[in-house]
């Protein structure tokens, strides 16, 4: 097993990572053998029931310098505008989680935002780093954060100091290679002390058709809101259609720190995204509101966890699915609340919407829940469009199709309410694009 | 509140606390046979050989005992407390007296006042159309009315149906269940023993309810009783078992295989009370079939063991058919129970609903563990899913983990669940009206039990109240 899995990683990536600190390089050492010495986990396994991990495996003849699409340069264009007009703090360009390009607004002064490349601020913020860097996503986390934590070449760093408020958002394009190309990217944000920020996470390109060369994303987000925080953190998932995407999400919120998490998912062939929010602190609140719409013949598989670590925390999912053609979807969240995390509220809603024959959905909402004294609940449906609902639609003249758009819009409604109003522009497009061909 | 409902709600107020006295006793016993501790193929060739069964049987058991040593244990689920059976320290087979009886006058005085002090023959009396009473490995008394002979149901216990209607035994044993489901599915086929066979002709509706009743009496046992009901088309029936042991300090384990079969527009209703002692494994394996326009209902009752692992499955396999689970769960000191529902929609237009009701107290802990599954070919399907959990005290569990898996998209499936303690404005309101906080708190526990209990028989009913008497003192704080 060992030998094998010293096969796949990829050994003339390792020379160029042999930068930072002796720490950083010890790290990266761990997390490699962690992935040599773990198994590829076993599908029987609780989260590896509906994807099969060998999806996520880097072959020997994979490449992490590649070729980039070319028209994502209109994004870049549109959005390099926006930071112009004032509407974003920050937009920053990762390609491949290896050149990044980070561009600030005038009006944004460092004291507010300190926004790096996470192997300046090794140097830069060496304390900050080293205090959270590997501290949600490491090489016990997984076997595919292992691979993360020992192969990303550079990542993105975000600090709000103490007591500062972000205004605007702060956009990050995260763009994937082309076929056989494999990357590594890596998020930190540490919000101070009643700060208040919100980050678009925006992953896009990779692979534009379905092959055996199908380009491979493996990303790991660490975000940390201390006492009194704010963060809102919107991950806009629209990689063409042959991406692989796995991206492993962790957060921590403390002493009535707030943290919303938006996870949004359109593109990708095999997409598996994992979502955490751990309350760390009394009066702590994480709300996700998700939502997913899948066609052709693409593959979700999402989990979502809700830690409760002390008392006085609440919570609170609605994960929405919407698909069509033949894409399937598998829904897994866990809502855990310790013995001793007393007085807490949890809540956690998935709803599947199949809008035609062969799609397929699963869900599998879980309570784990240690004490007596909590409010908690959970809901899942999955349904076709309700006939009620078209006829009585189609009684007023309005055709089947439209009659179909609108209950879709209705559904993803309450989600989009939660994103920025710069993006929200942009969300509609990818929904209405899904529903053309219906 | 009124002197009756007062009475009737301290009685609720112990669960189980009485359990030494009125159930955990035991008989000392000479017993007919007593095998060795242990499994083996020489075991399975012994009881095999002692119940003189015909060979294509024996064959099967020695087959499914192969399946059981490769097969693993499960690695879900309370693996902790699964890995401490230990198979060769438990007796497979034993057998009280040397034949059945049908006159209760015959059976040895024993075993009758067991029975006696269990409330069977005054409960057979009053409402039964027939008993089956298991002690150990075999069923001891067995008695029907003579209007259901003559209506042509056939029920006896699984031995005797094996010599009487072997072909009947053959076209359907393990066809629900196959050997190879679970290893505990093939340890019971290997050395089952005992159980009820019920065979309802076409369009025949037993009106009163069939009991069989289930007793463990000595220690480091394995009850293995095997059950197969058939529904002929148009039939109709009850089916109520309860059991319950004596407490020991070490531990026995009982594996049931119960097989259900509705065929076209049959009904079945199978309750289970399960009232272990606390030192029994109840690791159980029950499915029913259900064909065109039939209906199964699973109504389920965990409150004694100390591991219950216990999934009640509906096939929905004919058009139209219709599945029921009705679940209810309670966790005392050291208890898990891990008791859920399986629904298979394997055929257009089923429907089916699963309620779960749980309370864990204490350090107790209870798991919803359940799975939905539609097929592609399920269009029409329905199915609604309600759990709900009580928890009673800083170190109650509840777990909820419910998997739904939907092949097809013209369906519709719901699930919701909730997990609370006793809520305080309840409290507060009745309270308010003169109730004392133990007297509202037990009248708010017994609600919530009530969509349960108001499904049994009058007389279960007013047992289960007992039964299900909450150890209240204490938890107030």
């Amino acid at each position: 097993m060992t030998t094998q899995n010293q096969d796949i990683m990829i050994p003339e990536i390792t020379p160029e990572l042999k930068r930072g600190p002796q720490w950083l390089q010890d790290k990266r050492t761990a997390s490699k053998e962690s992935y040599n010495n773990s198994p590829i986990p076993r599908r029987g396994l609780h989260l590896w029931r509906y994807t099969d991990p060998a999806s996520f495996v880097v072959d020997k003849d994979q490449v992490v310098d590649t070729a980039f699409r070319a028209n994502l340069n209109y994004t870049i264009e549109a959005e390099l505008a926006h930071l112009k007009d004032g509407n974003l703090s920050a937009f920053v360009v990762d390609k491949s989680g290896r050149d990044i390009e980070i561009n600030s607004s005038d009006n944004v002064t460092s004291d507010v935002i300190i926004i790096s490349t996470l192997s300046d601020a090794v140097e830069s913020h060496f304390e900050i780093v080293n205090k959270h860097l590997y501290s949600l996503v490491n090489n016990e986390t997984g076997k595919f954060e292992a691979m993360n934590s020992a192969l990303w070449n550079d990542g993105i760093f975000i600090y709000i100091p103490d007591g500062k408020t972000v205004e605007q958002p702060i956009h990050l394009l995260r763009e994937s290679g082309l076929d056989k190309s494999a990357q590594f990217p890596r998020l930190l944000v540490v919000v101070g002390k009643n700060s208040e920020v919100t980050i678009i996470d925006e992953y896009a390109g990779g692979s534009e058709t379905q092959s055996d060369n199908m380009s491979l994303t493996n990303s790991a987000v660490e975000i940390f809101g201390d006492i009194d925080s704010r963060t809102r953190y919107i991950s806009l998932q629209r990689n063409s259609e042959g991406a692989k995407i796995y991206l492993a999400h962790r957060a921590n919120a403390e002493q009535n720190a707030s943290i919303l998490t938006v996870p949004l998912a359109f593109g990708g062939a095999i997409s598996k995204q994992n979502f955490g929010v751990t309350l760390n602190g009394e009066g702590a609140d994480s709300k996700m509101y998700g939502l997913l719409f899948g066609g052709g013949r693409q593959h979700y598989d999402n989990h979502t966890l809700h830690h409760h670590a002390v008392g006085k925390t609440t919570s609170d999912i609605n994960f929405k699915v919407v698909l069509k053609d033949k894409a399937n979807s598998a829904y897994t969240g866990l809502i855990r609340i310790e013995n001793s995390a007393k007085v807490c509220e949890a809540y956690q809603e998935n709803r599947n919407l199949l809008l035609n024959k062969g799609c397929k959905a699963e869900t599998i909402p879980e309570l784990e829940i240690l004490n007596e004294d909590v409010i908690c609940s959970h809901g899942a449906t999955i349904g076709p469009l309700d006939p009620e609902m078209v006829f009585f639609l189609k009684c007023r003249g309005i055709n089947e199709t439209d009659a179909t758009r609108m209950i879709v819009s209705g559904f993803v409604e309450a989600t989009l309410k939660q994103v920025p109003a710069d993006l929200k522009e942009k969300i509609p497009e990818f929904v209405a694009k899904r529903l053309e061909d219906i | 509140m009124s002197e009756s409902l007062k009475k009737q709600n301290l009685e609720l107020s112990k669960l189980n606390e009485d359990y030494e006295s009125k159930y955990g006793f035991h008989d000392p016993v000479d017993y007919f046979h007593k095998g060795a501790k242990g499994i083996n193929h020489e075991v399975v060739e012994m009881i095999s050989k002692m119940k003189k069964e015909p060979k294509w049987m024996a064959e099967i058991r020695h087959e499914a005992l192969e399946v059981f040593y490769k097969k693993e244990m499960p690695k879900w689920g309370n693996d902790h407390i699964l890995n401490e059976i230990d198979f060769d320290d438990i007796y497979y087979f034993m057998k009280p007296i040397d034949a059945q009886k049908d006159n209760w006058d015959d059976v040895p005085e024993y075993i009758k006042k067991t029975f006696d002090k269990l409330g069977i023959p005054e409960a057979e009396k009053k409402f039964l159309g027939g008993v089956s009473a298991q002690y150990e490995s075999e069923v001891v008394y067995h008695s029907m009315q003579e209007d259901l002979v003559k209506k042509g149901i056939i029920f006896l216990d699984m031995d005797s149906a094996l010599r009487e209607y072997p072909e009947i035994v053959r076209e359907h044993f393990g066809s629900v269940i196959p050997m190879t489901d679970n290893k505990f599915a093939a340890l019971n086929t290997a050395v089952w023993s005992g159980g009820s066979f019920i065979y309802v002709p076409k369009g025949v509706d037993v009106g009163i309810p069939l009991q069989a009743y289930f007793r463990i009496n000595a220690e480091n046992m394995g009850q293995f009783e095997r059950t197969l009901i058939i529904a002929d088309e148009g039939a109709k029936l009850h089916y109520i078992e309860g059991c319950t042991a004596p407490v020991y300090s070490t531990n026995s384990l009982h594996t049931a295989v119960v097989e259900l079969k509705a065929m076209d527009d049959a009904y079945i209703r199978y309750t289970t009370i399960q009232n272990w002692s606390r030192n029994i494994y109840n690791l159980v394996t029950k499915r029913a079939s259900a064909y065109k326009n039939s209906t199964i209902e699973w109504v389920d009752g965990n409150l004694g063991s100390r591991l219950t692992m216990k999934y009640p499955c509906v096939q929905l396999l004919g058009e139209c058919a219709k599945g029921e689970i009705l679940s209810v769960a309670f966790a005392g000191v050291d208890q898990h129970q891990d008791a859920g529902a399986k629904m298979i929609h394997a055929a257009p237009n089923t429907s089916s609903r699963i309620t779960s009701k749980s309370i864990s107290k204490d350090n107790g802990r209870a798991t919803y563990r359940g799975m939905v599954k539609i097929h592609k070919n399920a269009t029409g399907a329905k199915v609604s899913v309600e759990c709900d959990a009580l928890l009673i005290g800083e170190d109650a569990r509840s777990d909820t983990y419910p998997t739904m898996e939907i092949d097809n998209d013209q369906v519709r499936v719901e699930h919701e669940a909730r997990v609370s303690k006793v809520a305080e404005e309840q409290l507060f309101y009745l309270t308010s009206r003169g109730l004392t906080e133990d007297e509202a708190r037990l009248l708010i526990v017994n609600g919530f039990m009530e969509p349960f209990t108001k499904e049994l028989p009058l007389e279960y009913a007013v047992e289960l109240n007992r039964l299900i008497e909450l150890d209240m003192e204490g938890s107030i704080g």
